[in-house]
């Protein structure tokens, strides 16, 4: 322990370096909830946004400020998905929650079964928004129990997207795309070029992408829960029907040859439709901005999700809504903003920074002229017609069963039919509780 | 646990501390351990005592719901996921702890040597624990591509039927286990440390009766490594029943293929989170502990014949 | 054979052997590193290409322009140093007593150390949450770094092991010239094990520097926001910004390296007991 004379000496400077870090660093800044001096309410506002959105959320929240002097909106980025929940979900729980927060539609049943949204109706019906002006599925997904939980905000929808050079290349007509699903199995068929178990290229998978089941049921013309009864009808013989048909694409390609094509296919510029390695696959309307971006000159078209009639096309659509969390300090400051970004004002401030976004108002997708390109024209004309998942407290267990319902029936793991009545069942088990 | 102490047993040559534990001993003793004490009774207690009192409840997080007795308990074992679960961790916990100790050793061990440039190569194996999980998913699937993934293509090259890896549900996890031992460079630290406590006289001492590297390796320096060996061993095993953040960042929360990925603890976040049943959540959370503890138990009475610490 | 001549063989067999292993475990990093430097584009070529084509240094720029990236610093620089002091100040004392000092209670309290690390987070982190809510620290770092302070189950256990294995002889003789309890483990057994207590302080800082959940939980200003938070903006709508986020990626792992570097030489084949016995 001869070396220890110098090494105290390093040691001391690094404690000392330390403490005056403790000194300086370590006082709580409090924030300032409530209002100040000058009689302005300040509210916290929780939202994943970044990139663009951020940009577009930030000129709409100026404009509110603008408009409301008296009102200045704190933006806190708290992620944008599993983080966010569990941030929120703390926040509520440890009853210091954020004035409002953006929030994935979806949830709205769950969170509001668990009184952890403040309840909008009467607030809404004061200031006059009725459902009037937004897309029925819209509105209706941000309802639980005939009580208004968030203003809906953003939108999208799903279609088949195909790659028209392999079209032409499989002797396909590019101008022609499958309207049935035989049409497009046989498409399929043309497009796949397999060298032993591996894919060269790959005509279509039914689930890959936004090919949800939820989106293939209502496509064949089933319906996944009874809003009157409130039964869950998962089984609903459209639904084995269109489960059955995926599941015997599924066997047609071989279903691990397809499973390990896709575990490997990314997002973004890995997507696989980007990159050509698959030809024709169901996406969102999001799907056209990641083109542009990172494959401009893919030579692509975009037609409804093919029905087993080649009629009747419909689509899903998700989104967000603006919530006001329970336990919100400055309530009604807060529905000030979610009403001024939940209607045509804010939207339109909002929407017109993002040229691949829609609106869940009519109104202004017709006003920032989202028609115009021919290709987004396609995801809004079919709107009217859109699905939205039930507004039920096991939305997530749903959405889970019918994933592994899928999963399993492609592998063989029991068929559809059996496959769907254990999802109908363990949803409907969950739900009792809530009677 | 009597054999937790096996390392300060008791020794002939040490008399002062045959006689009964004096005051000044204990004061001692709790003086120097009472930060983590108090640190116990602040931040960990009411924590897990208030997730024992949640397992017999409904608790949703945002409702405190309603005493359910052993409700959750019962309701587990009609849960087939969970069972799914148990088998999956179990899978990976029994592949994984024993080959990252037998790598970790082993590349501790090359660490070691004398050998020009070598902070260079610890480095190296260092480095991969550097690289956020979303990272290394993403990496990962890219090598595993079946269409132009580096390793199918030298499988390939030397003729070897390539697997699926993680679309196939034969494959997924051993593709998971190989790409944890990219993680294994903290435990290696951990050996090397243990290395680094071996005194050289040992060496010297088999040198002079004559001992070759392997007889070197297989009377000094595993013996002596085995503290660190069994730390490693009870930490690899409470980890590997946790494991958590890789499979779900890369299965995006699926456990694709077939919940042949799906493993406890990410289960159990499903329940607390996405389903609200934090209740039931914490009730798999102490089945979890009951599951570890008893494995630990069996490694901790089974440590005093092979565990040696030289300390005496 | 000429032991010189055995000796070139056996480096020669060391130097390929830690090549080929080094392979394996060099690839994410590369990939990091050069994917930091690449337009997007070529990110996920098909074939891959692992040398960008051309460079490019802007994903670094734009990376800090993209987020606050020297506020982000300071706050992580924050509670990384302190979370590391108070871990490596608290866990060798607590370690210390556990093996090395005999009381009452050792065995029980030992026991539950390792018994709390088999619950997993996910189920005490609102508990913890809702005990930092009522003390008003959500909001600060301090739930990111006062824990620390009070020592860290995994790093206590790891210590332990290693102050088992020193030789009891040294604080014997110790005992007998009369010093202190405090003494003895402050001047005599704390440097004896010095690598592991580095060691356990790279472990502090690589998981302060690195945690996501609890600055996502705790900290309620982006003013007060670290690099993991960062980090996480550049997933976007569109898909994860990878050239920015391995940018920062890269230029957080610097300071990590760094202290590798130096704490792996205190890692030397055989510590020398003979001068002190």
């Amino acid at each position: 322990m001869k070396i220890r004379g110098k090494k105290v000496s390093i040691f001391n400077l690094t404690l000392f370096l330390i403490f005056s870090l403790v000194l300086t660093a370590c006082s709580p800044e409090e924030s300032s909830g409530g209002g100040n001096a000058e009689g302005t309410t300040e509210i916290t506002f929780w939202h994943g946004a970044t990139d663009i959105s951020l940009q577009a959320l930030k000129k709409m929240v100026a404009a509110f400020e603008e408009k409301n002097p008296d009102i200045k909106v704190k933006m806190v980025y708290t992620e944008a998905s599993e983080g966010a929940d569990q941030k929120l979900l703390t926040a509520v729980a440890g009853g210091n929650p954020p004035d409002v927060a953006l929030f994935d539609r979806f949830k709205v049943g769950t969170w509001a079964a668990q009184d952890a949204l403040t309840d909008l109706t009467d607030m809404a019906a004061a200031d006059d928004i009725t459902e009037d002006i937004y897309y029925p599925y819209a509105w209706e997904e941000a309802n639980y129990q005939g009580k208004l939980y968030g203003l809906p905000y953003t939108t999208d929808s799903r279609m088949l997207y195909y790659n028209k050079d392999h079209f032409e290349e499989a002797g396909l007509d590019p101008e022609n795309p499958p309207k049935t699903v035989q049409e497009l199995e046989a498409a399929a068929e043309k497009l796949t070029k397999k060298d032993g178990s591996r894919f060269k290229q790959i005509g279509f998978i039914p689930w890959y992408g936004q090919g949800w089941l939820y989106g293939w049921g209502w496509s064949f013309g089933g319906e996944f829960y009874n809003k009157e009864t409130g039964e869950v009808t998962a089984n609903d013989p459209k639904i084995v029907e269109a489960l059955t048909w995926m599941a015997d694409v599924a066997q047609k390609f071989g279903v691990e040859d397809i499973a390990g094509f896709e575990s490997s296919a990314g997002s973004g510029a890995m997507d696989p439709f980007i990159s050509g390695q698959i030809s024709m696959k169901v996406d969102g309307n999001w799907t056209i901005s990641a083109i542009e971006k990172y494959k401009p000159d893919l030579n692509y078209g975009v037609t409804p999700i093919p029905t087993p009639t080649g009629t009747d096309f419909t689509t899903w659509s998700g989104g967000h809504a603006v919530i006001i969390p329970k336990g919100a300090k400055n309530v009604e400051a807060a529905w000030e903003f979610v009403k001024f970004f939940g209607t045509e004002e804010g939207q339109e401030v909002y929407f017109a920074e993002l040229p691949g976004d829609l609106s869940v108002i009519p109104t202004v997708n017709e006003k920032l002229g989202r028609g115009d390109n021919p290709m987004l024209k396609q995801f809004i004309d079919i709107l009217p017609n859109s699905h939205s998942r039930p507004v039920i407290p096991e939305g997530q267990l749903m959405w889970n069963e019918l994933v592994d319902a899928r999963e399993n029936t492609v592998r063989g793991k029991g068929t559809a039919q059996e496959n769907l009545d254990k999802a109908t069942e363990a949803v409907t088990k969950a739900l009792e509780k809530y009677k | 646990m009597a054999e937790v102490t096996k390392g300060t047993r008791i020794q002939p040559s040490v008399g002062v501390k045959q006689k009964k534990l004096s005051t000044k001993s204990n004061l001692h003793g709790w003086l120097f351990a009472s930060p983590w004490i108090i640190g116990l009774l602040v931040f960990f207690a009411f924590p897990l005592i208030a997730s024992i009192y949640f397992s017999f409840t409904s608790y949703s997080i945002l409702q405190p719901g309603e005493f359910v007795g052993f409700q959750n308990y019962h309701e587990l074992f009609k849960d087939d996921l969970f069972w799914k679960s148990i088998y999956n961790t179990i899978y990976f916990t029994i592949f994984f702890v024993p080959l990252s100790i037998i790598f970790g050793v082993a590349l501790a061990m090359m660490l070691n040597m004398k050998v020009k440039g070598m902070g260079i190569y610890r480095t190296i194996f260092f480095l991969p624990t550097l690289v956020p999980h979303v990272a290394l998913a993403v990496l990962w699937m890219w090598l595993l591509n079946p269409g132009f993934g580096l390793i199918n293509g030298i499988l390939d090259m030397i003729g070897l039927q390539v697997p699926n890896w993680l679309g196939s549900e034969t494959w997924s996890k051993p593709s998971l286990i190989l790409m944890s031992l990219w993680g294994i460079g903290q435990s290696v630290i951990i050996y090397l440390a243990g290395l680094n406590d071996i005194p050289e006289e040992f060496y010297e001492a088999a040198e002079v009766d004559g001992a070759n590297w392997w007889q070197k390796t297989r009377h000094v320096t595993l013996p002596l490594l085995t503290p660190v060996i069994f730390f490693n061993l009870v930490m690899g095993a409470i980890g590997a029943f946790q494991q958590f953040t890789l499979p779900y960042t890369m299965t995006q929360g699926q456990g694709t293929p077939a919940n042949s990925l799906t493993f406890y603890v990410m289960h159990l976040y499903d329940n607390a989170f996405k389903f609200f049943k934090m209740g039931y959540a914490s009730a798999m959370a102490w089945i979890l502990f009951i599951i570890i503890m008893s494995l630990t138990a069996v490694i901790f009475m089974t440590s005093n014949r092979w565990v040696h610490y030289q300390g005496k | 054979m000429d032991p010189k001549v055995k000796i070139k063989v056996q480096k020669g067999f060391s130097h390929v052997g830690l090549i080929i292993a080094s392979a394996f475990f060099i690839v994410p990093f590369i990939w990091m590193v050069s994917t930091s430097l690449k337009p997007i584009t070529q990110v996920f070529s098909n074939p891959p290409e692992w040398i960008p084509k051309p460079f490019q240094w802007s994903s670094y720029l734009d990376a800090m322009d993209y987020i606050p990236f020297f506020t982000y610093l300071d706050n992580t620089v924050v509670i990384t140093l302190l979370s590391t002091f108070g871990v490596v100040l608290s866990c060798p004392l607590v370690a210390y007593s556990f093996a090395k000092l005999e009381w009452k209670g050792r065995n029980v309290i030992f026991f539950i150390t390792i018994a709390v690390m088999m619950i997993p987070g996910q189920v005490t982190m609102i508990p913890l949450f809702l005990i930092f809510n009522e003390i008003g620290w959500v909001g600060t770092n301090l739930p990111l770094i006062v824990p620390a302070f009070f020592g860290v189950p995994f790093y206590i256990f790891l210590l332990r092991q290693f102050f088992l294995g020193l030789p009891d002889t040294l604080r014997d003789a110790a005992k007998i010239d009369g010093a202190s309890e405090f003494r003895i483990y402050w001047q005599i057994m704390l440097p004896l094990a010095k690598p592991a207590v580095l060691a356990v302080g790279l472990f502090q800082f690589m998981a302060s520097w690195t945690d996501f959940i609890g600055p996502l939980l705790y900290l309620t200003d982006e003013t007060q926001y670290t690099l993991s938070l960062g980090l996480q903006q550049f997933q976007t709508q569109m898909g994860t910004e990878w050239g920015l986020m391995m940018a920062v990626s890269t230029m957080m792992t610097v300071p990590i390296i760094i202290l590798f570097f130096f704490l792996q030489k205190t890692f030397i084949k055989g510590i020398k007991f003979s001068g002190i016995k």
